[in-house]
């Protein structure tokens, strides 16, 4: 009978003892797998640091004028108009609208496909209505 | 003693099973208890929000640095140890081995380190070493647009001056205190959720900082100024598309700054007599008070005497008859003078009220300073300040207040609410900073008729200032620095500023150019070229059409326009 009690307290105990290391070997896992997350983390920010480095325009600047481009000036710049587009008139809207005005929704790509194939239809219409007319 | 001792074991029954049953208060107030023998707490700092320019263009970010100690009792081969550290930190090993053996529980090695330092020491797997983390703000543009973006006090966790400073709330997020188990590898159960700080986009356009910083810097080393300010707006929406100080500071290394001043935005923070760059507002508040009107003439003497104090021309040169748009070519102090008192008190400062001044614009920058403009009742006002004000003295106003001002006449008489912050993106979303009207300062009419006059001003009064194909409207200006004692002003030094949009018959950009005590005294020597050099490169960069190209593209619109009626 003692012997019995004894064989089923160790049967207990090593059954705690195999929960307790299965629970914390699974918690380190997590820690690590945590700690790898944050790492990978920090080591993007710091590549979109580096980047952004190489991107400032001092850099771009300087790397145009060794490859030989030079500011354009003024005289440089020759306008050409194409008939039926004045860039003014799109650039200078008669009302300034905002999305908050708009519904005020948070700006989402939502939209479908159906919804896409919907839209091109509609231009289409109303391109063969203009050419009609 | 019987009865005693059963009396007893009752009273010590009952606590017992009162210490079993207690009320939530206790049993939470106990909990806590264990809970911070268990436990610690740990302050997670949110990650701040980004900051971007208005294409995208990262100004502000997070990274992070590392301050590495030691516990010298964990190590086992201390020679190994400090010569693979000290290579790693390129410092002196003798340094780094002292700390391995002292007989301190902990030592401080080194820090802040940078994260490529931090990964190689943590590649070292070496017991003994400890890495702390130390979050960092770092602005990969240097010291472009520096007062605008602000910097980071308290390794990262608290904004101050600019964006930084004026949007800490929006940047920062919410800090979580998590409440850690001292059992190892035991982990939280429900870990809150950390509220990252909300990023923000700028209105600010980094190609055209660049170009207008370093046309500053050009002009201060050129006529040798003590410093200089120079800020671009579009009037149609209030956006500032530059800002710019120099000399100026590095974010990155703020704490190296010697000159403390250098913090400063002086565009906001900064109050300064504005001089006769004010002129054009006078004229303006008394076309549109109806006090004169564009024909309107009066017979400068060159001299006007007002509260007791004598107002004098350039030069002490009188004129004879002379109309309104005169009085802004050749800058004259008894001209505007004379508008201002035929103005009175109530209708001169309740158009200055109107245009701005004396109160904080509300850009959205750090710590914006209202200027000071005393009006009659106040104290120290007198009768001279209605004449001394009408071209810019014995009032403060900030670089910022001025643009806007000059940006409403530009709008067709409209002023938009300057502002810095384009977007707020967080979480749930894009929120879009709505342009807003403050008031109408000017009717269209009024507006016009000084556009007109501001035309005139540069053609013949600043030629420095035209560019080619453009029509220029705009204003120099000369500022008397007043003396620290009484109320003169020191003969050699001034403040030269000039205002002005283009194209002047469909502004797309205001521009505003303030030099300190240059080497040369008049504005219209100095900052019509700096303004000239600024617009050049802003034509360009925001594709502005030249006068021909803009009528040719209207009379095509016209003959659509016919043909289609």
């Amino acid at each position: 009978m003692a012997i019995f009690g004894v064989a089923i307290l160790l049967i207990l105990g090593g059954l705690y003892l195999s929960q307790v290391a299965s629970f914390a070997i699974t918690n380190r896992a997590i820690e690590d797998l945590i700690s790898r997350r944050d790492q990978l983390k920090r080591q993007n920010e710091q590549l979109i640091g580096e980047i952004a480095s190489f991107r400032t325009v001092p850099r771009l600047f300087e790397r145009a004028v060794e490859i030989g481009f030079r500011p354009a000036s003024n005289s440089d710049i020759d306008y050409i108009l194409l008939e039926g587009y004045n860039p003014l008139r799109e650039a200078a809207p008669s009302e300034l609208t905002t999305r908050s005005e708009a519904g005020g929704a948070p700006l989402a790509y939502d939209e479908t496909f159906s919804g896409w194939l919907e839209r091109q239809f509609a231009l289409l219409r109303d391109q063969f209505e203009t050419f009609g007319k | 003693m019987a009865i005693f001792l059963i009396l007893m074991a009752a009273y010590l029954v009952i606590n017992l099973a009162n210490f079993q049953f207690f009320p939530r208060s206790v049993r939470q107030e106990l909990e806590k208890i264990g809970s911070s023998i268990t436990n610690t707490t740990l302050r997670v700092p949110a990650e701040r929000g980004l900051i971007f320019d208005r294409d995208g263009e990262p100004l502000a970010f997070n990274i992070v640095q590392y301050r590495l100690g030691v516990s010298p009792a964990l190590v086992a081969d201390a020679d190994s140890l400090s010569s693979k550290v000290a290579d790693i930190l390129e410092i002196d090993a003798f340094d780094v081995y002292r700390k391995t053996v002292s007989e301190n529980i902990w030592e401080f090695v080194a820090g802040p380190i940078s994260a490529e330092q931090g990964q190689a020491l943590a590649a070292l797997d070496e017991i003994s070493l400890g890495l702390e983390e130390i979050p960092k703000r770092f602005y990969p543009q240097g010291t472009l647009a520096a007062h605008v973006i602000g910097i980071v006090l308290d390794e990262g966790l608290v904004g101050s001056l600019g964006v930084e400073g004026a949007y800490n709330d929006t940047l920062a997020g919410r800090v979580i205190d998590l409440s850690v188990s001292n059992v190892p590898f035991d982990l939280p159960e429900d870990r809150p959720a950390e509220q990252r700080g909300q990023d923000i986009v700028l209105t600010l356009d980094r190609d055209i900082q660049f170009w207008v910083e370093s046309e500053l810097k050009a002009a201060v080393d050129e006529y040798r100024a003590f410093r200089g300010t120079a800020i671009v707006m579009n009037p149609r929406n209030g956006d500032v598309l530059a800002l710019a100080n120099y000399p100026t500071m590095d974010p990155n290394n703020f704490l190296d700054v010697e000159d403390p001043s250098l913090l400063e935005n002086a565009a906001v923070q900064e109050t300064y007599e504005p001089g006769s760059i004010l002129q054009a507002l006078t004229v303006a508040s008394a076309l549109e008070s109806g006090t004169i009107t564009p024909y309107w003439t009066y017979n400068d003497t060159g001299h006007l005497s007002v509260g007791g104090r004598d107002i004098w021309n350039r030069h002490f040169q009188s004129h004879g008859s002379t109309d309104a748009a005169s009085i802004l070519i050749r800058s004259l102090n008894a001209g505007a003078a004379t508008i201002s008192l035929q103005m009175g008190t109530e209708d001169f400062y309740s158009m200055m009220r109107a245009f701005g001044l004396g109160q904080p614009t509300g850009v959205g920058l750090f710590a914006e300073d209202p200027g000071e403009l005393r009006i009659e009742g106040e104290t120290n006002w007198n009768e001279s300040h209605l004449g001394f004000n009408s071209f810019g003295q014995d009032m403060k106003a900030t670089s910022m207040q001025l643009i806007t001002a000059y940006a409403a006449i530009a709008n067709d008489g409209v002023m938009r609410q300057p502002r810095i912050v384009r977007q707020v993106i967080s979480e749930d979303g894009v929120e879009e900073a709505r342009p807003t009207t403050v008031r109408r300062v000017l009717s269209a009419g009024t507006a016009a008729s000084l556009r007109d006059m501001l035309i005139r001003v540069v053609r013949e009064g600043a030629p420095g200032a035209l560019i080619r194909g453009y029509t220029i409207a705009g204003k120099p200006g000369t500022a008397w620095i007043s003396t620290a004692v009484g109320q003169e002003y020191g003969p050699h030094s001034s403040i030269v500023t000039f205002a002005g949009f283009f194209p002047a018959y469909d502004p797309e950009v205001v521009i505003f150019v303030k030099l300190d005590r240059p080497n040369e005294y008049y504005g219209y020597n100095v900052t019509p070229h700096v303004f000239k050099r600024i617009a050049d490169r802003i034509a360009i960069l925001l594709e502005i059409p030249n006068d021909e190209v803009r009528s040719r593209l209207e009379a095509a619109e016209t003959d659509i326009v016919v043909a289609g009626s």
